[in-house]
């Protein structure tokens, strides 16, 4: 034991110094050690939910994405569908108004007509009854002579008989 | 400028019977720098650390991740804790010997201040609480019958009788080789780092005490991992009988 006394081997320091240590290890571990490791824990489990918490986010991203283009391609479709729907309804409507345009034309031809064979009767009529006054007017004047009452009629009857 | 090289630490005084060594004085110091500075870190323990917290982070997770890594992750509950404290406390002790101060402070003659591990006591010392955590831990986790069957074999076979004496031997020799390749370290690098000042006090002495922090850093790592290799080792199952 003489190698021991040479380097100062006290068994008092030593049990002093493990005293030390074990203070040390115990306070470390209450300071240092338990909230550190707790504190890395919590950042661990944190950071694997963020992940977990992205994966899904795409995920859910992904399918609205799908759906979005479905949404969109069913729309295109609908829409071609209602302007193909108007665009015939549209050329309907066109055919129809022709349709009825060309009657109301016809109609008003129709009565254009008619109403020129009435006026052209009445015209003729009125001729005719005008035509003997204006013969005797003539005559008179090529004749000079005012014809009478009589005369008219015989020269009107003959005119007349002539004319038919 | 004489400069004995001592081997024993100088005692300060006594308190009551208490011998106060230079040593154990700066014992307690390095015992207060950590334990203050671990307070003040994890004071009000954040989400997103702070400066201190983030450094301690750094280095807790490290030690964490290697002890888990040998000893899985059930027993690296209860040997991170030490292995840890080993390494903070020696590395604490090397890195601060080399303060100014150290061993130029006189007080009643005898230098005021001491590099911790360059006495003997506080080396065998760590080294003794190292190898009783080691074998109480293998008692735990193998029963008692399983931690004596490694020393004394059941087959009275004479080989198996030598293997188990000479296991036994080899623990003591733990012990002796953990407490003397620390003193010897911390001592050696002392007593060159004494002489180098003595011949030369300016810029000379520069590149000794970068190897002195080297030194000090690998040291504290050498000890924290040979301790959790003889934890892991002594508490496993042993393996097929020859």
């Amino acid at each position: 034991m003489e190698v021991l006394n040479q380097f100062g081997i006290n068994p008092i320091l030593l049990a002093a110094q493990v005293v030390n240590f074990l203070i040390l290890l115990w306070l470390l571990n209450k300071f240092l050690y338990k909230p550190i490791i707790r504190v890395l824990e919590e950042r661990k489990q944190k950071v694997a939910e963020a992940n977990k918490n992205a994966e899904e986010i795409e995920k859910k991203l992904l399918q609205i994405t799908a759906l979005k283009e479905e949404e969109i391609l069913k729309a295109v479709k609908e829409g071609e569908k209602i302007i193909k729907e108007a665009s015939d309804e549209a050329l309907q409507i066109i055919e129809n108004g022709r349709r009825q345009y060309e009657e109301i034309i016809k109609n008003a031809r129709k009565d254009a007509k008619e109403l020129l064979q009435v006026e052209k009767a009445n015209l003729d009529r009125e001729i005719r009854e005008n035509l003997g006054e204006m013969i005797a007017l003539a005559l008179q004047k090529v004749t000079g002579k005012v014809l009478s009452k009589k005369d008219q009629q015989n020269i009107l009857e003959k005119e007349i008989r002539n004319l038919s | 400028m004489e400069h004995a090289i001592v081997l024993k630490p100088e005692i300060l005084g006594f308190y009551k019977n208490f011998p106060v060594t230079n040593t154990l004085l700066v014992s307690w110091i390095a015992m207060a720098v950590l334990i203050i500075t671990s307070v003040i870190a994890t004071r009000r323990v954040k989400m997103i650390p702070s400066l201190l917290q983030n450094f301690f982070e750094m280095i807790i997770d490290f030690g964490y991740t290697t002890v888990s890594d040998l000893a899985g992750s059930k027993k690296a509950k209860v040997f991170f804790p030490i292995c840890m404290t080993f390494f903070l406390f020696i590395l604490t002790a090397n890195w601060l010997g080399l303060l100014p101060g150290f061993g130029t402070i006189k007080y009643n003659g005898a230098p005021l201040l001491r590099s911790i591990n360059s006495d003997l006591n506080m080396t065998l010392s760590l080294a003794l609480v190292s190898a009783t955590l080691t074998h109480f831990f293998a008692i735990k986790y193998l029963g008692l019958a399983g931690y004596l069957k490694r020393w004394f074999s059941l087959q009275l076979f004479p080989v198996f009788l030598f293997v188990g004496f000479l296991e036994i031997i080899s623990e003591i020799t733990k012990v002796v080789s953990l407490s003397f390749r620390l003193f010897g370290n911390i001592f050696a690098g002392e007593v060159v780092l004494t002489t180098v000042s003595s011949i030369m006090a300016f810029v000379i002495p520069l590149p000794f005490y970068f190897l002195e922090i080297i030194v000090g850093f690998v040291q504290a790592a050498v000890f924290m991992m040979l301790t959790l290799v003889f934890m892991v080792l002594l508490s496993e199952k042993h393996g097929v009988q020859h």
